[in-house]
């Protein structure tokens, strides 16, 4: 987010979040995820595209997220967080929604996890399944009733 | 609008309102439903966009609070333990529902000659079987026929869902413990039925099925409903149930979209209306001649609501398990702890089900159950949840209370000026240890399967997925609200199909056994219709 360029026009919600308020989300998304064990920190991925993805999908999340940005919290992000943790949940919980989403949403990210959304299997009900081939239901059954029956208690 | 009279005008078009519209419109009669939602085209689920996950937690809740659409009624929870969660639209709650679809058992109509608490049904699981059945066959359910935790009866139409990776897991653990494991009955296609498409295993079944391979009513029961004459009128939001000076109901008044009022008179109002719709509609009824609200000369009318506290127990493990794929409802189930055993300190039990855990989004937010990792660990928590999860979930026994009970808000309406449901509900104790237990016999079955963490999220809030109890049937109407064949002990061309008639909850999801009961009353009716008191 910090080094590209954010095209802001009127109208569009990150000309509302204002670039202060930007350059504050990328500093507490760099500590939430930084950069570490082969993945980007969220500060880098959760470019002003993304950010505009979330808050389209998620009008809901503006005003919390406004209200978790606002300057009166001061530099340190631990700080900030610490704070809205004890007073004001709902915008924490706002601004790691619109990190975690959009850092989840992009597509490197993604498949760095090997994860390629949800994807169609269509299931084939022809295949037969490993419990029987393996026989782990054999001992359930052997087993027999399990159910209570009410007329003998 | 026309006002022409119907014979039956049901109120509500999910899950039991569907089962009774489509039986009662086949058997030839006129049938009005009044549905306050809308359709929705499985085009509209989110299941296959990149937003999934982000408009789950919104648009897509289960929660009307959360989702705060105008079709919607608010609840005020504020003095519950559990939220409840719903849908409001034509199929209803099954829009959202994960699929689940296990019976209740033979031991769970009789709870009070077994274990000396809450009340036995004024029917039995035997008479109930070959309703369930003919609902399977309605719905589409995939399953194994043989399970020896039921009683014997016809094999599920489809053949059972594959179980994934994790449930093989825990399957084979099970195996070597000894304990009770089956895979579940789904209301989910696994293979192609009458023209609807199998399963697709992508996991989202709980946002809307974009395959229309789970089953909601909307697919499975409306479209046969009205190909025989059914009328279901959509963004129609009643108000009242009226009623005449001999007592008998005469139809509803309702409100359109634009806020203007109609009334639609029938001989037989059936409300579908779900425990907490269903309670507040029969309070909102209230008049000079029933001033506690309608059918409720027992004054129990809102009360013994139950929601089945849940808790889910989650392992971690070393594989790749792909936990985000494979349907919602239960791959695997067990009933080894099922049973009453008073030794350990509460009575009834829980089924347990094992589910997959979602996204990356779900694996990446703090959860109750999971610690909260940010700095370099997060990505370290990340690679060993995501994925890697298998999940028991379980649904514990909630036995009736008259304290927890519905009632309606003095402040909060809905978007038509209708006051709201009203919560008042506390997990009990028996709840609470029944838990503990079974929290503890899931974890030591996930370290049995090879786990190598375990997450608690104990009480989850948001899991009032059932709704029942809050009109229920008896024997006696000093006691209960409707009779053995959902028909109001007051109101004798009243009836109730919707979760508000369970008289006790059982330990297992709901719906297959709403829908069974429902079912039974729409054939009872059909068999009696020539008795049927209609107002004049
Ligand atoms: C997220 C989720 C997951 C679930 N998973 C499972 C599962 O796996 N297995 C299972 O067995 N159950 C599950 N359930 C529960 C299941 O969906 C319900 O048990 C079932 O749908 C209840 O059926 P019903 O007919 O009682 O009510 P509903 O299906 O809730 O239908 C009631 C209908 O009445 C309408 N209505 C209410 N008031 C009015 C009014 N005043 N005017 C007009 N219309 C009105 C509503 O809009 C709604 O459409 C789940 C529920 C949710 C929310
Ligand atoms: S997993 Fe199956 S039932 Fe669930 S949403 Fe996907 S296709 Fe539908």
């Amino acid at each position: 987010m910090n080094a590209e360029p954010v095209e802001i026009t009127p109208g569009d919600s990150m000309f509302e979040l204002g670039r202060d308020r930007i350059a504050t989300l990328a500093s507490v998304a760099d500590y939430l995820i930084p950069a570490a064990h082969g993945m980007p920190s969220a500060g880098e991925v959760v470019t002003a595209a993304q950010l505009r993805f979330v808050l389209r999908t998620r009008p809901d999340l503006f005003d919390p997220l406004i209200a978790a940005l606002r300057y009166e919290l001061g530099d340190d992000p631990s700080v900030r967080l610490a704070a809205l943790a004890a007073h004001e949940p709902e915008a924490e919980a706002a601004l790691q929604m619109v990190i975690v989403a959009g850092y989840y949403t992009d597509a490197g990210v993604r498949s760095r996890l090997g994860y390629q959304g949800q994807v169609a299997k269509p299931v084939n009900a022809r295949d037969y399944p490993t419990y029987l081939e393996e026989g782990l239901l054999d001992k359930v059954i052997e087993r027999g009733p399990i159910w209570r029956n009410p007329t003998t208690g | 609008m026309s006002t022409e009279p119907a014979d039956v005008l049901i109120i509500g078009a999910g899950a039991s309102g569907g089962v009774v519209a489509r039986r009662l419109a086949e058997a030839g009669y006129s049938v009005v439903c009044l549905e306050q939602g809308r359709w929705h085209d499985r085009s509209e689920y989110r299941g296959t966009e990149l937003d999934w996950e982000l408009t789950a937690r919104k648009q897509w809740s289960g929660s009307p609070n959360v989702r705060g659409l105008p079709e919607d009624y608010p609840v005020d929870d504020m003095d519950s333990d559990l939220s409840p969660l719903m849908f409001a639209g034509v199929g209803g709650s099954m829009l959202l529902f994960a699929g689940a679809w296990p019976r209740m058992l033979p031991s769970d109509f009789r709870v009070r000659s077994l274990d000396g608490v809450a009340d036995d049904w004024p029917l039995t699981y035997e008479e109930l079987r070959p309703f369930y059945e003919r609902n399977d066959r309605h719905i589409g359910v995939s399953g194994l026929g043989g399970d020896p935790a039921y009683p014997p009866g016809e094999d599920p139409p489809l053949p059972p869902l594959p179980i994934g990776p994790g449930a093989l897991k825990v399957a084979r653990a099970h195996d070597r413990l000894g304990w009770h494991w089956w895979p579940e009955p789904n209301a989910i296609l696994s293979t192609p039925y009458e023209g609807r498409h199998q399963c697709v295993q992508r996991g989202t079944c709980m946002q809307g099925c974009n395959e229309g391979a789970k089953a909601s009513t909307d697919l499975t029961h409306w479209p046969h409903a009205i190909a025989n004459g059914a009328r279901l009128l959509t963004g129609a939001r009643v108000l009242r149930i009226e009623t005449n000076s001999q007592g008998l109901a005469t139809g509803a008044l309702w409100l359109d979209e634009d806020g203007r009022e109609h009334f639609q008179p029938a001989n037989v109002v059936v409300l579908a209306a779900n425990a907490i719709g269903t309670a507040r509609l029969l309070l909102l009824s209230a008049s000079n001649a029933h001033p506690d609200g309608l059918a409720n000369s027992s004054g129990t009318v809102g009360t013994r609501l139950m929601m089945h506290p849940f808790a889910s127990v989650t392992g971690l493990f070393n594989d790749n398990l792909e936990s985000w794929q494979g349907h919602f409802g239960c791959s695997i189930e067990s009933f080894q702890f099922y049973e009453t055993d008073q030794r350990r300190g509460f009575v009834r039990g829980a089924k347990w089900g094992l589910a997959p855990t979602g996204g990356p989004i779900n694996a990446a937010l703090p959860s109750r159950a999971g610690k909260q990792a940010w700095g370099p660990d997060h990505h370290i928590q990340m690679r060993a949840r995501f994925g890697h999860g298998a999940s028991w979930g379980l649904f514990g026994e909630d036995l009736p209370d008259p304290s927890n009970r519905v009632g309606l808000s003095s402040t909060i309406t809905d978007s038509s000026g209708i006051p709201a449901p009203e919560l008042h509900y506390k997990v009990s104790e028996n709840s609470r240890k029944l838990l503990d237990f079974h929290i503890d016999k899931a974890s030591e079955s996930l370290l049995a399967a090879g786990a190598h963490t375990i997450e608690v999220d104990r009480l989850m809030q948001y899991s009032g997925w059932h709704l029942l109890g809050t009109a229920r049937m008896g024997e006696d109407p000093t006691t209960s609200v409707l009779n053995r064949w959902n028909r109001s002990h007051d109101v004798a061309n009243l009836y109730v199909v919707d979760g508000s008639c369970f008289v006790t909850s059982g330990g297992v999801n709901p719906t297959s056994t709403i829908c069974a009961v429902a079912l039974r009353a729409a054939d009872h009716m059909v068999n009696t219709r020539f008795d049927q008191q209609v107002p004049r």
